[in-house]
């Protein structure tokens, strides 16, 4: 491998504290319901525009909330939900994104359920007030949003990466180093490696690095993406096929096997494909020759195979899911990529790359991050890895007004998930109700909504679990 | 969370509908299926999350079991409705009032196209048209054809569609049915619009407008105004666009209905996109959403201005936005049952796919054409499909192939005497001749 690439420096930059004490310009727009209790909102509001430092103006609805919220910047939209709470709350989480700014909402709802407060944090909502409005709670998301702006700017590292092609890898922590010297160590021979990772860790990255560095550099490099290629157009595409084999097959296709003649196969996510398919994948790496669908001729292939999944195959073996011929053939070589959790300060470096990646190519000049944005990256779980950071880099970097990546440029769930864990010292310990519905609100998350999978880890009967749902709002 | 059972993996949509025989009684159970069929969250940040396409989305049999008793509900609460509908004919039919039976049927038939059973609605409405037809007072006649000719509309049967209206004309004309008379214009207007005729078009929308100004009918003639403005834009007379759009948001603005007033807007954003400016565009687009929010029910205009705000990102290089408001889209689509629209939805993914240079975008054209073929019934949706698949694969380089999808679509279009879609086809192969 090349020795890695500095990246140019970046002139430090000076960012001033911002003034915690300065006016917030808040948009008030009353419910459209029968009933709904804006009035009141907007008076109380107004009474106490003064002593809590607020600019007020009120849109009479929606349509004339999104013509406000066009025409000038406002800090806080102080929104009224009408008689269905979630549906309004994602209409405005949705409106406020595309708005000048990107103002914080507060929500203002009667009586508001435990799901609609966990939801609405989950989405980065300021706070969900209850109505009548009471002004103690006005203040307490005041302060929470003054707090959030005093920032101080930490300057971005320099960053050393390894180019492969439009990609690049980047990281020093022991984990990542592990990885380099396997991939110097396969990248000369032409064996067949497996890469084993979780989404988003790289594995066509570390890929295209082991071809780049190979004997077949000279080569193309082709890509398919097993799961996401209907079943039924998987075989064609991977092995072409001859016009008029299948309705559909308009045109003879050569497929992705000889379209990487002298190069490399990189067959991504391969514990999806059917039984059927993975026994011709066996015979093709075995006789190193194909058939194109509804053709009659064996042609011979000479490519290099990389496989790749993020699922565990062995367990897939024992399930019958996958063939054991076929992972043995595949895994002569085993690359194991870590998770962005498992590389700790990696994920500063890859900050510092995809912010300077992302402002070249948007042409914006940032040098620095906040002190809360960085520890809202630390405190994220980062489920989708390097995939998911470069994901919020480039959302960041299109929203960042200044030269500083701000903890308002990240995505709503983190700041719904940085409040969560900053406020509660605060605003005082949890009651066993907000405990109980936030396990639940959890473990149905990770039960993906099924209630008898979530009632089993609960150690609760179903019907308990479902009374407790509908008593929370969840 | 630790500890337990792991959770068992959805299963998969295709397979899903895949093991529902095709029974029309089951088709509330099978829009369910689709409406509570969620992206695998283990997916979504996979290599193959960005093509996640319907078929791929996933169902836990469980969920579906939980929400079986508010299917139940609504299929007995439409058959209620149409019992209801039907009873009222029948007490109008005891009271001799066979006025009265032709509206209780056509209120039948609007119930079903309400919940998107098209062949239902055509055996109502044909019921009233014959009660109607018999009737020496020719107005329930009018309200008749009008209906059968938008059901036409709505099933792609133009040509169909424009000869009730016309008849529906006819016989307002005959029984000084001014009301009758407007509405027969906007829909023979919107007829010839959709076979291109844009000429003809202007000529019943414009008669439909002095007719409805002469009746001081401020909301036919806001309706009317909004036609002729899209015309006009699609004639290129963007200033005479502009002038129709602007009379009509005046007249829905103040007391119009919020539907009519973000389909104004929708056609104000379309109009701002053609004259370069975005941003004028896009705020156009984010009102109209405002204004279909407070109209509820009408989940296919909330749909339609997403995908209008689609178009404008992937014009103006924000793919990244674009991409998202498709996914919105795709959600509003699943949970408002409106599975017919997904291929619309797909095309534009794939054309997203193709302005990335990224070859695997081919698979929402598969799940589009699949869709058209098997949800909407449409060869018009199908040809509008390869027509964009043709060019996708064009722009990646398969010249070949491209040349094989753009001729399907001509041929589609031609079986379909679109003369307007044809002859865009038709410049795209000579070019890629060319």
């Amino acid at each position: 491998m090349t020795p890695p690439v500095r990246t140019n420096s970046v002139p430090h930059v000076a960012v001033p504290r911002p003034d915690a004490t300065v006016r917030l310009r808040i948009l008030v727009v009353e419910g459209e319901s029968e009933g709904g209790g804006g009035t009141d909102v907007l008076h109380h509001v107004g009474q106490w525009a003064e002593d809590t430092r607020l600019d007020v103006e009120a849109a009479p609805d929606l349509p004339r909330a999104v013509r406000q919220l066009a025409g000038r910047r406002w800090d806080i939209v102080l929104a009224v939900l009408g008689e269905r709470p979630d549906d309004d709350l994602s209409w405005w989480i949705d409106t406020l994104r595309a708005a000048n700014g990107t103002p914080r909402l507060i929500a203002a709802a009667k009586a508001p359920s435990m799901g609609l407060v966990l939801r609405a944090q989950k989405l980065g909502v300021l706070d969900v007030l209850s109505l009548p409005l009471r002004r103690e709670e006005l203040v307490r998301a005041l302060e929470r949003l003054r707090n959030a702006a005093t920032e101080t700017a930490i300057p971005l590292p320099e960053v050393a990466h390894h180019a492969v092609g439009q990609y690049a890898l980047v990281g020093q922590s022991p984990a990542m180093l592990d990885v380099y010297k396997l991939i110097a160590q396969v990248a000369a021979s032409t064996a067949t490696v497996l890469i084993q990772g979780e989404s988003g860790t790289g594995k066509e990255v570390v890929a295209r690095a082991i071809h780049v560095h190979g004997p077949k550099a000279s080569g193309a490099f082709v890509a398919v993406n097993c799961a996401a290629i209907p079943e039924n157009l998987l075989e064609s595409e991977l092995f072409g096929h001859e016009k008029g084999a299948f309705t559909g097959a308009v045109t003879r296709k050569v497929g992705r096997f000889e379209h990487a003649a002298g190069g490399t196969l990189f067959l991504d996510e391969i514990a999806d494909m059917s039984l059927a398919l993975q026994a011709k994948i066996l015979r093709a790496v075995q006789e190193r020759e194909i058939e194109r669908v509804g053709g009659t001729d064996t042609i011979p292939i000479d490519v290099r195979l990389i496989a790749a999944t993020n699922r565990d195959l062995k367990d897939a073996i024992k399930q019958g899911r996958f063939r054991e011929d076929l992972y043995y053939r595949l895994a002569v070589v085993t690359i194991r990529l870590p998770t962005l959790a498992e590389r700790g300060d990696d994920l500063l470096l890859l900050t510092a790359f995809f912010v300077r990646q992302f402002a070249e190519r948007y042409g914006k000049r940032i040098g620095a991050i906040s002190d809360r944005a960085l520890d809202m990256l630390r405190g994220h779980a980062w489920v989708g890895n390097v995939r998911e950071l470069r994901n919020v880099m480039e959302r960041g970097v299109i929203v960042a007004t200044d030269d500083v990546l701000r903890a308002d440029h990240l995505p709503e769930e983190l700041r719904g998930e940085a409040a969560t864990r900053i406020d509660r010292p605060e605003g005082g310990l949890l009651t066993l109700a907000e405990l109980e519905a936030r396990h639940i609100a959890s473990v149905l998350a990770h039960t993906q909504g099924q209630i008898g999978a979530a009632a089993d880890i609960l150690g609760i009967h179903r019907n308990t679990l479902t009374r407790k749902m509908k008593e929370y709002g969840l | 969370v630790s500890g337990g059972p792991p959770p068992l993996p959805p299963v998969r949509v295709e397979r899903a509908l895949g093991l529902m025989p095709e029974l029309e009684a089951l088709a509330p159970l099978r829009a369910l299926l689709v409406s509570i069929s969620r992206p695998d969250e283990r997916a979504q940040w996979s290599s193959s999350g960005p093509y996640l396409t319907l078929g791929k989305r996933g169902v836990y049999p469980d969920e579906l079991r939980r929400h079986l008793p508010q299917v139940l509900h609504r299929v007995a609460e439409h058959v209620q409705v149409l019992s209801k509908a039907y009873v009222e004919a029948l007490e109008a039919q005891q009271r001799n009032d066979a006025a009265g039976v032709v509206a209780a049927l056509l209120r039948g038939g609007g119930l079903e196209e309400q919940v998107g059973r098209l062949a239902q609605a055509a055996a109502w409405y044909d019921l009233a048209l014959g009660v109607a037809e018999a009737l020496q007072d020719r107005r329930p006649e009018v309200e008749a054809l009008r209906a059968v000719g938008y059901l036409c509309l709505r099933r792609g049967q133009r040509a169909d569609g424009a000869r009730h209206f016309q008849r529906a004309l006819a016989l307002a004309e005959a029984e000084f049915d001014q009301a009758g008379a407007i509405a027969a214009c906007e829909g023979l207007g919107d007829a010839v619009f959709a076979q291109g005729d844009w000429a003809g078009s202007y000529a019943w929308y414009n008669r439909g407008l002095r007719l409805a100004e002469q009746a001081d009918d401020a909301a036919q003639i806001g309706r009317l105004e909004r036609r002729l403005g899209v015309l006009a834009r699609n004639q290129g007379d963007l200033a005479g666009a502009g002038e129709y759009l602007r009379r009509a948001r005046e007249r829905f603005e103040s007391r119009g209905p919020a539907d009519e007033m973000a389909r104004v807007l929708s056609a104000q954003g379309q109009l701002d996109a053609e004259l370069g400016r975005h941003a004028a565009a896009a705020a156009a687009y984010r009102e109209a959403l405002a204004w279909a929010q407070r109209a509820p029910g009408d989940p296919g205009l909330e749909l339609s201005v997403r995908l209008h705000l689609a178009e404008l990102d992937l014009s103006a290089g924000a793919l990244l936005d674009a991409e998202a408001e498709l996914r919105r889209a795709e959600q509003v689509a699943i949970a408002g049952n409106l599975p017919d629209r997904l291929a619309q939805i797909y095309t534009l993914m794939g054309t997203l796919r193709g302005a990335q240079q990224d070859e695997t975008g081919f698979v929402f054209f598969e799940q589009a054409v699949e869709l058209a073929r098997a949800v909407e019934h449409s060869p018009a949706a199908e040809a509008q499909v390869y027509h964009a698949y043709g060019l996708f694969r064009h722009r990646l380089g398969a010249h070949e192939e491209a040349r094989a999808y753009l001729e399907r679509a001509r041929e589609l279009f031609d079986a379909l005497g679109e003369a307007v879609e044809r002859a865009r086809v038709d410049a795209e192969l000579r070019a890629l001749s060319a």
